[in-house]
Parts: C-alpha cells; sequence; structure tokens
C-alpha cells in the first residue's frame, strides 16, 4: 500500500509541471545600498539565471516552476527569496558570511568549512565535467593542491596514479581512499602480467561516469581522516554523486560529446642510417634475413636497390629470396652501394607516425531527476565507445546510476543508490617484451617497410596479411623473422581483451531523533569482475608456439558504518558536536589465471586450441573492524576544538596458528584546532576572514597485504634470462618455501603527523590565500626488508621502516575582474611533498621496488622515496672516505685509460650500483582560470611540474640499435675525448668516436651504466583550455551548453622521450620508468548539455 | 516512530553483539589459502632438483661457457657481458639467490624432513646434491657463507668460510650420503618424485663417486679422483641429469633463445675455429646451429646433465696422463670412450665417431697422449657444461685470447645484493675477476 503511494507520488511529481513563464525584475545592493555589479540570479533548482548590471538592477524569464531565486555575490552570502507571485524582488546582500558554507567532512558528516582545523578542497561537478576527460582521476590535476596525478599510458583506458601529500606507505599502497557516498570504492589497478610489460592497466575509479559527479572533497592530511582509519591514512577523495532535488520538478540532462585523440610526440628517430654494421671495414648493409638487430649500416643515401639474386652483393641466406628468386623482404629489392643497382635510390621509411590513428570517443550521457519532500530520484547512464591511437584499441564504457531518497517519517531518511558499469578494453602489449607495440617499432631500421610497401592503412587490417605475414604463415619482422613482433602482426594477432561488470552503492539510513541524538546506518559493497584474455597467436616472438593467457579476478568489499551522532549549543557561546560509531570492513579478491601454450594450428585463439594449459589461483582478503568518536566543540564562533579516537582490529596482524585479538588491534588519536582569528578584529575591508588550523594526528596501520605472519610454501617459478619455467612440468608439481620469510612477531606502524595552515580571504573574499605546512614520520613501518639471500631467504616482514614527510601547500584564489558581463577568477594550488627514507632495517640500505636491473626504484636510506637506482660512471671520489656507497660520489668521471681494453677511452664503470636519480618533482603547480563573458565560457589550466627524474629506457634501447638520432649525430662527430680523467687524475686525452663500439659497450643500451639516460621530467603543459556557451532558457528547455575543449594540447619539457608523463610500472609505487611506453595523446572534446 | 526506535536499538545490539574477535579471526582468514606452510618431501623434492638443473643450464652454463668462448654474447646485455664489463655484481644476483634461496635452504628444509622421520635415503641424496650445489657455486665465487648461513632471521649477515673449507664440507657431504645409501631406506622409499634418478640408489651413490672425482682434480689429488672416477658410471645412461619434458617446459637454453633473447648469444668463433682445425665437422655441425628453436642440440627437451660419464673418462685419461708419460692403456681408452660419449651426445654414430677419431692428430695411439690432447678433447666434449671453466682454469687449455683486456675473468662477481644486505660481505672493491682466483686455482 506504501508502495503504491509513493509511485503515485511520483507520478504526480513527473506531471505537475505547467508551461508558463514570467519575468521577474529587481535591485541588488549591499547593506549600505551601494549597488552590487554582477550578482549572480539564479532560479533555485535549475540553471536559468543572469547577473546584476552596473546599477545593481536585473531582469530574469523565471520558468512555471520557479518558485525561488538564489541571489549571490563573491563574499557576501547567498540569499534565498521565495517568489510567491511577485514580479518584483529587491535585495540587500550581507557580507562575510559566505564561509559559512558546509563542506562534507569525513563519514560525510557536514560541517561548516570555517570550523574545520585542517585543510580539505572542494572540487566542483561542473570542473570535472569541464575537463572532458573520461575519468575522475584525470579530471583532477591541478584543481586541488597536494594531489599529484600522472597518467600511465596512452593506451586507451590506461590508468592513473593518484598521490595526496606524496607518498604515505614504504612499500604497500600510496594511492588515497576513494570514498563514494559514504562508502568506501575500489580504485585499484590489477595486475595480471608483469609490471615492466603487459597492457597498459586501469584504475578502477574510471568506472565512474564523471558527469554522475556532483563534487569531489580531497582531505589531505591524517586529521582530516582519521576517522576512516588506516585505509584513509594515504588521503581521502570524498566524491559525491548527483541526487534528485526535492524542488517538485523533473530535471532531465543530455549531455553527448565527441572527443579526438591524436599522439602528442615522438621521440627522435634517425633517418639517415640503413641496417647494418661495419663487416670487413666497410659500412654495410645487411639484409633482415641476417638478423642484424641494429642501424649502424651506411647511409641511407649512399644505398639503391637491386633484384638479381647473382648480385655481387645479393643477400646470402637461404630465406632471402623466394623460390622464384623474389627477395622477400622488400618489394623494391635489396640494398647495393649506389651506382651499382637498379639506379632507384634506396627509400627512408617512417615506420611510426603513420601507424597511429587519429583515436575518437562518444560519449552519450541522459539523466532523470528530479523529487519533492517524500521522494527524490536520480536516474542516469552513459554510454562511451572510443577506439585508440593505436588501431584496434578499443574502450567501452557503459554506466547505470539510480540514486533515490525516502523520507517517509519526519527525520528519518532512506536513501541509496546502485551503480553498474561495465567496462570493456581491448588493448596491445607494451613496455619491456618481444611483443610491446613501440619495442619493434621504434627499432625498426629507417631501411626497412614494417608494411611491406602496403602502406599503414591497408596494413593495419586482416585482410592483407602481407605486410606481417608470409605465405607460410612465418612473421615477417626486421630482424628475419626474429627480434620484435612487427607491429601490424601485434594489433592483429596480439590483443590483450579484458571486461569489467561492476556494481556498487550503498544503502543509508538516517533517523534524527533531536539535534542531541541521530543515527545513522550506510552499506556499502563494491563487486568488482574482471575477465581478461591475452592472445598470443602461433609465431608471436613472446610465445612462438602461441600462448593464451586468461585470468578472472573477483573482488568484493564491503563497507558498513553505524554512527550516532548530534550536536547542540551548551550555552550561548559553547556549541558541541559528537560522532562515535563502528566500521565493519572486509575485502576479498580471488584470483585465477589459466596459461594455454602450444597452440595447435593458427587462426583460432582459444584455450581449447593450447596443448599445455596451467593454472593457479591466488586469494586475498582482510577484514577490519574500527570502533571512533569524536567530539567538537566550538566557541562564539571563533575557535574550534576537535577531538578524534579510533581503535581499529585489522586481521593482516593476526596470527593463524596463535590468533589473539590484541595483536591485531591498535589505538589512534588525533586533536585540531580552528582558530577564527578575523572574529576578534575589527571589521576591516581588507581582511575579511583569518583563520589559523593546527592539527596533530596518529594513524596506524597493518601490514600491507595479509598472510604475512605465517611463512608458506608456493609453486615455484623459475626464471633467468629466457621465459620462466612454470609448475608443474611435465606433470610434475613441486614446492618452494617461499623467498618472502613471515613474521609472526609484527606490530603495527605508526604515522604522527602535524599540520598548521593558514586561511586568509581579503576584500570580501575576492582574493583568499590558504598555507599548509605538514610534517609527518611513519616509524615502525612494516615493510619486506631485504635479506642477503644467503640467509635463504631474499626478504621478511619487519617493523624496521622510518620515512619523514614534509610539504607546502598552498591555494590562492582571486577574481581580479568581476563586472555586469565579465568576470575572471583564477586558481593556483601549489604542492611540494618531500619523503625521505630514514631506516629500513638493521643493515639494509636500499629495497627493490620495481624496474630493471640497470635501473630499478628503490627505496634507498636517505634518499627520497623511490629513488632511481642503477649503474653509473667511476667517479674520482668512489671508494674514498666521502663516498657514501648508495650515491654518486663527487668528482670527474673517470675514463677507462687501459688501451687493450675494448672500452679504452670511453667512462670507466663503478662497480657499485648508486641513486642515479629521484622520481619526485620538486613541486607541482596548477593555475586555473575561469573567463566569463555574458554565456561565453573561456578557461585554461596550466600544469606545471618541476623536476622529477626519469629513466628513457627506450632512448637507452635505441642507442644499442644506433636508432636514435643521438647515435646518428655522435658516430659522425670527429675523434674527440670524452669529459673527464684518466686513472691518474690527469684530463682525459683519449680521442674517440660514440659510434657503434661506444653504444653497444658499457655505456649505451643493455650496458651496465644507467645513469646516461635519467633526464629531468619536468613539464610545462596546457592540460586544458576550453571555450564554452551557455544557452540561455527557452520554453521548451530549461538551459544548456556547448563548449569545445583540449586537454593536453601542448607541453615543453626538457626530457628526450615521448612525454615525461608516462610510467612503466602503471600506478605502482616505482615510478620514473620509460621503456617503449605507448605515446601520450592529446585530445580535442566536443561537448553538448541540454538541461530539459 | 517507535518502530523506527525498536529497528535502531536491533540494530546497535547486533552490532554489540557480533564479536569482533570472531570477525576478525575468521576462521582462520589471515592464513593463505593457496599456499600451504607444510608440505611433504615428495612435494618439495622436484621443485629443487629442477631448479638445481635449470640453474645449472642456466647461468652457470651461460656465464662460464661465455669466459671459455664456447658460445659468444653478440646482442643487448650479452654483448656488454661478451667484454667482461657488464658482469656487474648485479648480474650475478640470480645465481647467488638460486643456490641459497632455491637450493640450500630447501635442501636444509627437506633435511629436517628426512632426519626427523628416518628417510635415510632421502638423507642421502639430499647430502650429495648439497654437495654438488656447493661445489659448483664455490667454484666461481670461492669463500662463501656456508656454515652461518640459512639462518633467516637469527644471523642475517652470515659469515664467510673459505673455500678449502667448503671443499672439506662437501666430502663429508659425499662420504655421508654415499653411506646412506648403502643403508637401509627407512619408512619412505624414493620414487618417481626424484626426476633425476627415479630413485635409483645405485645411480646416486655413482653420482657421489663421480661428484668427489670432480673435486679432487681441483685438489690435484690425481689418484684419488681416478679411483672415484672409477667407481662412477659405468655408462651415459647413469649421467646425473633432468631431461626437461617438451616445449611447454622446455630446457633453459630453448627458453632463453626462443623467448625473448634470441639472437643475444651465438656460438664462438674460437670454438669454431678449434673445430675446424681438427676437421670436427659433425660434431661442429651439431653445436653450431642457429641459436634458436631449430638448433639441434639446444632443444626444448633438453638433456640437462650436471655430470657425466665422458667427463669421467676423460678425468681418467687425465690422471692417467699425469701419472704417466703419454699415458697407459687404460687412459687410451678412457679418452676414446669419452670422444665416443660425446658423439653419442650429439646424435652422432660409430660412423662418424670412426672418421674421426681415424686422424693421427685425434688418436695418436697408447703412450702418445698428451695433456693438450686429452683437454682439448674435454673441453669439445664439455660443450655448455659449467664445469669446463673449472677445467680451463685449471690446465689453460685451449689457450684463448681475452675477448677485451688483457686477462679473462678467473672467477664470478658476487651478487650485487650480498654487498648491499651482507654486512660480513668484502667490499665489491676488494673483488677482482681478473686477478681473484678461487681457492684451488691459486
Amino acid at each position: 500500500m506504501k508502495r503504491l503511494s509513493l509511485v503515485i507520488t511520483m507520478m504526480l511529481v513527473l506531471f505537475g509541471m505547467t508551461m508558463a513563464q514570467r519575468t521577474v525584475t529587481g535591485n541588488v545592493t549591499d547593506a549600505t545600498g551601494e549597488a552590487l555589479i554582477g550578482a549572480s540570479v539564479l532560479v533555485k533548482g535549475t540553471s536559468v539565471g543572469t547577473v546584476s548590471d552596473i546599477d545593481g538592477n536585473y531582469s530574469i524569464e523565471v520558468p512555471a516552476e520557479g518558485t525561488a531565486l538564489v541571489f549571490s555575490y563573491t563574499g557576501y552570502s547567498s540569499q534565498e527569496v521565495d517568489l510567491g507571485s511577485s514580479t518584483i524582488v529587491d535585495v540587500v546582500l550581507r557580507e562575510g558570511v559566505l564561509l559559512e558554507t558546509a563542506v562534507v567532512t569525513a563519514l560525510g558528516v557536514k560541517r561548516e568549512e570555517k570550523s574545520l582545523g585542517y585543510a580539505v578542497q572542494k572540487v566542483d561537478g561542473g570542473d570535472i565535467a569541464r575537463s572532458g576527460a573520461s575519468s575522475a582521476v584525470d579530471a583532477l590535476v591541478g584543481k586541488a593542491s597536494g594531489v599529484q596525478i600522472t597518467r600511465s599510458s596512452g593506451s586507451v583506458g590506461g590508468g592513473s596514479r593518484i598521490l595526496i601529500r606524496g607518498v604515505t606507505s614504504m612499500v604497500g599502497n600510496n594511492q588515497p581512499l576513494i570514498v563514494i557516498d559514504g562508502v568506501r570504492t575500489n580504485n585499484q589497478t590489477l595486475l595480471s602480467q608483469g609490471s615492466t610489460a603487459g597492457t597498459a592497466a586501469s584504475n578502477r575509479l574510471m568506472d565512474l561516469n564523471p558527469d554522475d559527479i556532483e563534487s569531489i572533497n580531497v582531505l589531505k592530511g591524517a586529521a582530516a581522516t582519521a576517522l576512516y582509519g588506516t585505509a584513509g591514512a594515504t588521503g581521502v577523495v570524498l566524491i559525491t554523486t548527483k541526487k534528485g532535488s526535492s524542488s517538485e520538478q523533473i530535471d532531465v540532462n543530455f549531455t553527448s560529446s565527441v572527443g579526438v585523440d591524436n599522439i602528442t610526440n615522438m621521440i627522435d628517430l634517425q633517418s639517415e642510417f640503413a641496417q647494418g654494421r661495419t663487416v670487413g671495414g666497410e659500412l654495410t648493409w645487411r639484409s633482415p634475413a641476417t638478423g642484424e638487430s641494429g642501424s649502424w649500416g651506411p647511409k641511407i643515401s649512399d644505398l639503391e636497390y637491386a633484384t638479381d639474386p647473382n648480385h655481387p652483393n645479393a643477400p646470402t641466406r637461404a630465406n632471402d629470396f623466394d623460390a622464384n628468386g623474389v627477395y622477400r623482404w622488400d618489394p623494391n629489392g635489396f640494398l647495393v652501394p649506389r651506382g651499382t643497382g637498379n639506379g632507384q635510390p634506396a627509400n627512408v621509411y617512417n615506420n611510426v607516425d603513420p601507424f597511429f590513428q587519429t583515436g575518437m570517443n562518444f560519449t552519450n550521457s541522459l539523466s532523470i531527476a528530479g523529487g519533492n519532500d517524500l521522494l527524490t530520484f536520480r536516474l542516469s547512464g552513459s554510454d562511451l565507445r572510443a577506439s585508440g591511437v593505436v588501431p584496434n584499441e578499443e574502450y567501452d564504457r557503459k554506466t547505470v546510476k539510480l540514486a533515490s531518497s525516502i523520507r517517509p517519517l519526519e527525520g528519518l531518511t532512506i536513501s541509496g543508490s546502485v551503480n553498474f558499469t561495465k567496462s570493456d578494453y581491448v588493448r596491445v602489449q607494451q613496455g619491456s617484451n618481444v611483443s610491446g607495440l613501440l619495442l619493434g617499432m621504434l627499432r625498426t631500421p629507417a631501411s626497412f617497410d614494417n608494411t611491406n610497401g602496403l602502406g599503414a592503412d591497408r596494413a593495419n587490417s586482416t585482410d592483407d596479411r602481407s605486410a606481417y605475414e608470409f605465405a607460410d604463415r612465418s612473421q615477417r619482422t626486421y630482424r628475419g623473422g626474429g627480434g620484435y613482433d612487427n607491429p601490424y602482426w601485434i594489433i592483429n594477432n596480439a590483443l590483450g581483451y579484458e571486461d569489467v561488470s561492476r556494481t556498487f552503492g550503498n544503502v543509508k539510513v538516517d533517523y534524527t531523533v533531536n539535534n542531541w541524538l541521530g543515527f545513522g546506518l550506510n552499506i556499502g559493497y563494491d563487486l568488482t569482475s574482471d575477465e581478461r584474455k591475452q592472445d598470443f597467436e602461433i609465431g608471436s616472438r613472446t610465445a612462438p608456439l602461441g600462448r593464451i593467457r586468461l585470468a578472472e579476478f573477483n573482488v568484493k568489499q564491503y563497507d558498513t558504518y553505524f554512527n550516532i551522532l548530534g550536536s547542540g549549543n551548551l550555552t550561548e557561546d559553547i556549541s558541541l558536536n559528537y560522532l562515535a560509531g563502528v566500521n565493519v570492513f572486509s575485502y576479498d579478491e580471488n584470483r585465477t589465471f589459466v596459461d594455454g601454450t602450444g597452440l595447435t594450428f593458427p587462426g583460432f585463439l582459444d584455450i581449447s586450441n593450447a596443448s599445455n594449459i596451467t593454472s593457479s589461483q591466488d586469494a586475498n582478503r582482510n577484514r577490519s573492524m574500527g570502533f571512533f568518536g569524536q567530539v567538537e566543540a566550538s566557541w562564539k564562533g571563533t575557535l574550534y576544538a576537535t577531538l578524534s579516537a579510533r581503535q581499529d582490529y585489522d586481521s593482516r596482524l593476526g596470527n593463524p596458528s596463535n590468533f589473539r585479538l590484541e595483536d591485531t588491534g591498535f589505538f589512534y588519536p588525533s586533536a585540531s584546532l580552528a582558530f577564527v582569528f578575523s572574529e576578534l578584529m575589527d571589521n576591516t575591508n581588507i581582511l575579511s576572514f583569518g583563520k589559523l588550523r593546527l592539527s596533530w594526528a596518529q594513524v596506524g596501520a597493518g601490514p600491507p597485504n595479509p598472510y604475512s605472519t605465517q611463512s608458506v610454501f608456493v609453486s615455484p617459478t623459475i626464471s633467468s634470462w629466457g621465459s620462466a619455467l612454470n609448475f608443474p612440468v611435465g606433470g610434475v608439481s613441486g614446492f618452494d618455501q617461499s623467498s618472502l620469510l613471515g613474521n609472526p612477531n609484527l606490530t603495527p606502524e605508526l604515522t604522527t603527523t602535524t599540520e598548521i595552515g593558514l586561511d586568509l580571504r581579503f576584500l570580501n573574499g575576492r582574493l583568499g590565500l590558504d598555507a599548509t605546512y605538514y610534517n609527518g614520520k611513519v616509524e615502525d613501518a612494516i615493510l619486506n626488508a631485504s635479506l642477503a639471500s644467503a640467509t635463504g631467504y631474499t626478504n621478511v616482514w619487519l617493523n624496521s621502516g622510518e620515512m619523514t614527510s614534509q610539504g607546502i601547500e598552498l591555494t590562492l584564489n582571486a577574481t581580479p575582474i568581476q563586472a555586469k558581463d565579465f568576470a575572471w577568477n583564477t586558481q593556483i594550488n601549489f604542492t611540494k611533498s618531500e619523503n625521505i627514507v630514514q631506516e629500513l632495517a638493521p643493515g639494509v640500505e636500499r629495497l627493490f621496488l620495481a624496474g630493471f636491473n640497470t635501473a630499478g626504484t628503490y627505496l634507498v636510506k636517505g634518499n627520497q622515496y623511490g629513488a632511481i637506482f642503477g649503474g653509473a660512471y667511476l667517479r674520482e671520489e668512489a671508494g674514498t672516505a666521502a663516498d657514501t656507497d648508495l650515491n654518486i660520489p663527487g668528482g670527474q668521471v673517470v675514463i677507462n685509460d687501459d688501451p687493450n681494453d675494448n672500452e679504452y677511452g670511453f667512462e670507466a664503470v663503478d662497480p657499485k650500483a648508486r641513486a642515479i636519480g629521484n622520481p619526485n618533482p620538486d613541486f607541482i603547480v596548477g593555475w586555473n582560470n575561469t573567463f566569463n563573458y555574458k554565456n561565453f565560457t573561456f578557461n585554461f589550466l596550466l600544469d606545471w611540474r618541476e623536476g622529477g627524474d626519469l629513466w628513457n629506457g627506450t632512448a637507452w634501447a635505441l642507442s644499442f640499435f644506433g636508432r636514435s638520432q643521438l647515435t646518428a649525430d655522435t658516430r659522425q662527430e670527429s675523434p674527440t675525448p670524452i669529459q673527464g680523467v684518466k686513472s691518474d687524475g690527469t684530463p682525459n686525452d683519449i680521442p674517440v668516436v660514440r659510434d657503434r663500439s661506444y653504444w653497444t659497450s658499457s655505456l649505451g643500451g643493455f650496458g651496465a651504466i644507467g645513469e646516461q639516460f635519467v633526464q629531468d621530467g619536468g613539464w610545462i603543459r596546457l592540460r586544458e583550455v576550453g571555450l564554452s556557451y551557455r544557452f540561455p532558457a527557452t520554453d521548451w528547455m530549461k538551459g544548456g551548453s556547448f563548449g569545445v575543449s583540449g586537454r593536453n594540447l601542448w607541453f615543453t619539457t626538457d626530457y628526450d622521450g615521448i612525454d615525461p608523463e608516462t610510467s612503466l610500472t602503471g600506478t605502482g609505487n616505482g615510478q620514473g620508468f620509460d621503456y617503449f611506453n605507448m605515446p601520450s595523446t592529446k585530445s580535442l572534446i566536443f561537448r553538448l548539455s541540454l538541461d530539459f | 516512530m517507535k518502530s523506527i526506535n525498536k529497528f535502531i536499538v536491533t540494530c546497535l545490539a547486533v552490532f554489540m553483539l557480533v564479536s569482533c574477535e570472531s570477525y576478525i579471526e575468521g576462521d582462520g582468514i589471515n592464513s593463505d589459502p593457496n599456499n600451504p606452510t607444510s608440505v611433504p618431501i615428495s612435494a618439495q623434492l622436484p621443485a629443487f632438483q629442477i631448479q638445481i638443473a635449470d640453474m645449472t643450464g642456466g647461468d652457470f652454463c651461460r656465464f662460464n661457457c661465455m669466459l671459455i668462448q664456447q658460445v659468444e654474447g653478440v646482442a643487448r646485455q650479452w654483448s656488454s657481458f661478451n667484454q667482461y664489463t657488464g658482469l656487474t655484481p648485479n648480474r650475478f644476483d640470480g645465481g647467488w639467490q638460486d643456490v641459497y634461496e632455491n637450493v640450500l635452504n630447501e635442501i636444509k628444509i627437506a633435511r629436517a624432513d628426512a632426519v626427523a622421520n628416518g628417510y635415510n635415503h632421502h638423507q642421502g641424496i639430499l647430502n650429495i646434491m648439497e654437495a654438488y650445489t656447493i661445489q659448483m657455486a664455490t667454484d666461481v665465487w670461492d669463500d662463501m657463507p656456508y656454515t652461518d648461513a640459512l639462518q633467516g632471521i637469527d644471523a642475517i649477515n652470515p659469515t664467510y668460510d673459505t673455500q678449502a673449507s667448503i671443499y672439506a664440507a662437501m666430502y663429508a657431504l659425499l662420504d655421508e650420503g654415499l653411506a646412506q645409501l648403502a643403508g637401509p631406506g627407512g619408512p619412505l622409499s624414493l620414487g618417481s618424485e626424484d626426476v633425476f634418478y627415479g630413485g635409483n640408489v645405485d645411480n646416486w651413490s655413482a653420482a657421489a663417486h663421480a661428484l668427489k672425482a670432480r673435486a679432487f682434480m681441483k685438489d690435484k689429488n690425481y689418484a684419488g679422483a681416478a679411483s672415484e672416477a672409477q667407481m662412477a658410471f659405468g655408462d651415459a645412461s647413469q649421467n646425473m641429469a633432468f631431461k626437461y619434458p617438451d616445449v611447454n617446459a622446455a630446457g633453459p637454453w630453448f627458453r632463453f633463445n626462443v623467448s625473448g633473447r634470441e639472437g643475444d648469444i651465438e656460438f664462438h668463433p674460437t670454438m669454431r675455429g678449434l673445430l675446424e682445425s681438427l676437421n670436427d665437422t659433425d660434431r661442429l655441425a651439431v653445436m653450431d646451429g642457429t641459436f634458436n628453436a631449430s638448433h639441434p642440440y639446444l632443444v626444448a627437451d633438453f638433456l640437462q646433465e650436471m655430470v657425466t660419464f665422458r667427463e669421467m673418462q676423460f678425468i681418467l685419461a687425465e690422471t692417467d696422463v699425469r701419472a704417466n708419460a703419454g699415458g697407459t692403456q687404460a687412459g687410451h681408452d678412457a679418452y676414446l670412450a669419452g670422444i665416443r660419449a660425446s658423439f653419442a651426445r650429439f646424435g652422432l654414430g660409430d660412423a662418424e665417431y670412426d672418421a674421426y677419431v681415424a686422424q693421427p692428430e685425434i688418436d695418436p695411439g697408447v703412450g702418445n697422449l698428451t695433456l693438450e690432447l686429452v683437454m682439448t678433447q674435454k673441453y669439445i666434449a664439455m660443450y655448455l657444461q659449467q664445469e669446463a671453466y673449472s677445467d680451463w682454469r685449471r690446465t689453460g687449455i685451449p689457450a684463448l685470447e681475452p675477448v677485451s683486456g688483457t686477462t679473462i675473468p678467473v672467477r664470478w662477481n658476487y651478487s650485487a645484493n650480498e654487498y648491499l644486505f651482507n654486512a660480513n660481505s668484502p667490499d665489491e672493491t676488494e673483488v677482482s675477476i681478473y686477478t681473484d682466483k678461487v681457492g684451488w686455482n691459486r
């Protein structure tokens, strides 16, 4: 019966609209009677609005359903006026009270912004939508201080890493907790292949349609996030989704956008020298059939084609010519010195630029929202279809979201939301693997055509395989079928598929008995199923016999809060609010891998075609329970003090063989103080608001992984160089004690942070500055400390780490111009954070995070988090007392002056690996500008990242192959001594040419030195630029907008690779690597939004 | 209104009643469902046996045989290894970790199980495999942690033992193993989980003698070596070896050549020149195939040998030549038996063998053998056997020119991780791969 009445009510709401319209006029002044110019006038619940003119007058067409007008002006409190039947409304706006804006804090509690003793920054949904990004994380770039976001790959749907205030955990997750509508939501990146290879990985927050976001609040420090417990230690991104309003009307929004993506840039390749090397003292072109990997041959301009197999320079390998005597590797023929062939000069092929295409994406979303005092709802759906800049890469996303609430009784609200998302990806391999797209593409000599004369468009298609395959289906690659997969072969035969089905949402019951007593129950769920398939057709260089890899991830996450809360005034001057509750969380992740090798026949990429199938399972599960409480007291709206405490129990600290609850528990307190000193000052026109914030918090945490308290046996993988050997081997299974030693004595780690902040607003809020300084220290950090393997193990879980952090965040807001038709708003976000590794474990000075042998990211004692560690040149002070054994020693580079050595005259190699780079930026600045002129809005966002090293592994490898422009230049230089000193300390005077002998030695690609390709990865980039026009309301439409925006259209950097915004290891902790990653993209997005 | 209050109170009560303890303990939620905390010895044995085979044919074979110019690193990382400058400590992390973490620690755990349960034959073969592993390791690393190793966090900086003391421990392990194998097996017999010998105790005993013979050669106890070699393998079927099943679990060279590193290593011109000078065309054709899936010797179902009958025959020949100038009939027989076994290993028959040894430069007849001849033939017969590096360091035969600089490395660097994490390791600047010969080589 009740349900029926709800339905009837809904129907009434839906049809209860008439179509009439009227004009309301009036005047806006301040308390002294001065006209307010450019004050905003909005019809409540709609997007219909105008601004007051130079005399403070306005005139607005109010649609029939408009019941009230909302007046606002920067620096003044906004005011809502019920219309009734009036057509003239004059208002007086009062100053300064804008600061009573409520902000959403931990656990969704709304609090007055001015009462907060810690930093919270809000980003509006409009700014998210306007960014044109299809993922909420990407849209946040530059919009909040303290936030660092790095896109990992230009593959469609490639993930982004987000950090708030740098890193918090030494080896565990460092990305912030994502909370949507009060419950934790999964933003994982699940890897099914190694971290330096495989396809680009997504981060799961991209399953949320950005158009569903009402606002994002970034909670930065430990005091702000203390109520979230351990999970909040890395910062919290609080996302509030759009809901229906109780305005008794139906709002329909339709948004459609079209985006066009292109690659931003390409690495500088030489197009001067052909495939080959010096043979018998002569620069010689060598046929692909020789397997020659390098472009160290003669100048292409010195070569021409020949087709006669009896030519004296004709190549001689068995597979150079077919049965008819036709050269197989180039339709034009093989290459011979000029003047000895058929006179047709050798072509210079561009195997890179024509390969990439223009990626397109189409997004359509529709939402219907409405409601009244009893019930609200919002239903939205969206459809995204994207094709990548790499042919055959695709990303499709469909979302449906329903959010509704009912208030069946006074004080009782039941609300909930359900979001269903299906995300499908098709991507190709990247990074360090012989099926990686750029790996083979960039190494291909300029004298070889990967399309076999077809041109990129036809070579893309499966209709004509002759670009990448011979009739016998053997691969056509520049190394005679070996080496690396032909890029066109990859996009047709080695695709990775990923199908994600996800549902998440929450059910929430709030019951307010009175001001002093309310209850809240919020149950959240997040279920993800991620099914993957990676094909390697027979003939793949990765798996010449063919391989199918299946992976299935099932992640179930439940998060429940129960709170009691209340607030009120104790005396006229003192008010109090409190919150107490319990949080129950569970996480359950199951992975199943199936690996099928040895395909029986080509053309059927299914696991049933595999002759050898192995599979494995992997579960990751943990539970936690937390009890928390918080009390805030305020005095005269001037002084606010907040105390909170939480006791957590974390299953990851439990020892299954001897479980004691107290081992898993830890307690942490926080305190904060906000002092609004401007309340005590005479109101001057200059300083309108001033607040000092102080906070202190401690946060505990368990180990980053479950099962760390026990040592286990694993089914081993035996690997060194070539592909790994997995058990069972020929039907024999085996187990091996894990190299990671468990530790039943783990205790929680503890992070203490102190934060001080100042919030100043001038000229009635036209100018605002928010500054924060914080420092923190994590002690007893739980990490997988390295052991000498002579102990029998390589790592052990230990409470042994210590890391300090500090940082500065500045946000400057200003409205330099505010006139009747024109306004300019500007915001600058400045972020500087630094994390120094102080201790790892007794006697341990570095700990591997990710990367390669030549250059990897490590925690290095005394260095910033995640230092790049690798081979270095020998320096004069190496081995002296001044040598730290970790960092690059002082003094000049020592030159190898042993005349018998092949590296005579080159830089000598330091036998010790060193910290050769710091991937952390010095600071980040986001400068956001919005210009409004009448109905037009123009905005741009400059993103400046200063410093932050990257190891340019692409350039490193390409130097070995003689493909980079650098090698074309250096091989033609006259002999010159390299800067440095000989072993006796005298200046080097050994002239050398940096030709093939140099770049294939220890000093070039694949050599022992990593240092020479560590480059400054800073940038200045035009992250966003956009122009939009807002439609005025009409009879049939409440409004809307049309805009065009650009993302990442321009950047400047000293980095020599494609784009320093890249990360081989995706969103993980090991940052600072570029190794044949997918090129980054720039986008142009056209967007139409209509409100009905 | 009242019912709502009741609902909330009920909810509250439920929360209070949920026992935090049972929720967090969660029926062993913090124990790994996919990985056991203990396994029977029969499940552990194949894992480290295959690991022993794989590291023998992997890093130990690749580095050792590259240094003695059987193979040549020509591309990417291997081109800098070939010039020796790329042989930085981090390149030996894998081998070092395999020895300690993947083999010796596994043997230690298995032995504890075998001792506790009285599995005598298991103890015997564990001792032999440990002896094999530490001999191979100390031959390239000289002094190493041994008595203080494998203690986990109870000894995070294991101290180093001299090579001489490791050799002494190794002989003791072999003697103990032989004694255990000679006695009763105990409640569990060795079976098919022993992927080297399928539980054949006699073959294990033969292998123990072979390993003693191999070690005595380096200790210059030639008489001892000869007598142990006599007690070792009767024929090649007794070789201590592991046969990889197929392409899906292929031998280390096949995996290297076919999956990812194709073209990085090729047959060495030095060895090609040597074989050509000896008219050794048939064996050359097998060895010198392109290093890819089509290589006739480095096949997917590779037989990875740890110690062989043919090595024993050459030990008999060498000790004979050393004891009697020009050698005796027995030494001559052993010399030819070694060559014949080598031909057989390359899939070549009597016809090819007979034609080859018909050359007087190869078989000068009884009494005319030289160390040069024996060691040259052993160098060829030990193609891609890691022990060949020790033979070359012992005898300097064949004469090799350094690829770069003036000296061929005489040992490996310690692992970079060892330098970093073991405070008792020497400083890396104190270890020279060019001048610091291992104990028996000084």
